[in-house]
């Protein structure tokens, strides 16, 4: 008895657990370094469009997969851009003081901290607004 | 003109899309313990479409599967988004089998 290996479901696995994980982190690492946002929305919406494409001209089940994948995940990662500038405005991200847009954000946002809230454990129980005070203040 | 890549793409975006969903909800009442079930549920389905014969069943289970694993670790930052206050915090949660084991692992976060 023969069993037939189908690539096509490791393919698509591949493509979007990759496709998310270097988008979430290439997001968050270019936002924080970038003054200008439009060049890599930019640039994702292009390489979005690219694999797109190409996700149409490949006769490849498994290659039109993984262009179609990586096509949605960048067109994505194109909006996440402006997502994680929010995030950076409201503290739910840390601020680079480094950057020039950034530092404008922690001048005019009271919210935004260069100090990283989800850079620990659990510990199974709420923080109390004064623990948090605290936090953010030992952090500076 | 091959469309099987735009549809699937379409269809992905809905399985990551209800990723949030589920990592959201499934923290507040299950807890990020749960990590190793949901990794092993993803690497199972995904060992799984290799042998679906029948292409869009295996590149769904493979997009569902590889969403599981990215769910995973990201149930960790959930926990404390919760715990900060970010997102409703439930106290009472349905712990995994073998908690005090996995209490002693690394929650994965990438």
């Amino acid at each position: 008895m023969s069993v037939n290996i189908n690539p096509v479901g490791l393919a698509a696995a591949l493509a979007t657990f990759f496709g998310v994980w270097l988008g979430h982190v290439s997001v968050r690492k270019i936002e924080r370094e970038t003054v200008n946002l439009w060049k890599p929305t930019l640039i994702a919406l292009a390489l979005s469009a690219g694999f797109g494409a190409a996700s149409f001209l490949t006769s490849s089940l498994s290659l039109s997969a993984i262009c179609g994948i990586l096509s949605v995940t960048l067109f994505w990662d194109s909006f996440e851009f402006q997502r994680q500038q929010k995030r950076i405005k409201h503290g739910h991200a840390p601020a680079n003081p480094n950057n020039l847009r950034h530092a404008k954000i922690l001048a005019e946002y009271s919210e935004a901290t260069s100090f990283d809230w989800l850079n620990r454990d659990p510990r199974g129980t709420p923080y109390s607004p004064a623990e948090l005070e605290s936090m953010k203040e030992g952090a500076k | 003109m091959n469309w099987f890549g735009f549809w699937l793409c379409l269809a992905t975006l809905f399985i990551i899309g209800l990723g949030f969903v589920w990592v959201i909800r499934g923290e507040r009442y299950f807890g990020y313990l749960w990590w190793p079930y949901v990794m092993g549920a993803g690497i199972i389905s995904i060992l799984g479409s290799l042998f679906i014969s029948n292409n869009w069943a295996s590149a769904l289970l493979g997009a569902f599967g590889a969403s599981l694993i990215w769910g995973s670790t990201e149930l960790k930052e959930q926990a404390v988004r919760g715990e900060i206050g970010w997102y409703p915090f439930r106290a009472k949660k349905i712990l995994p089998p073998f908690v005090n084991v996995i209490k002693k692992w690394k929650a994965p976060s990438l």
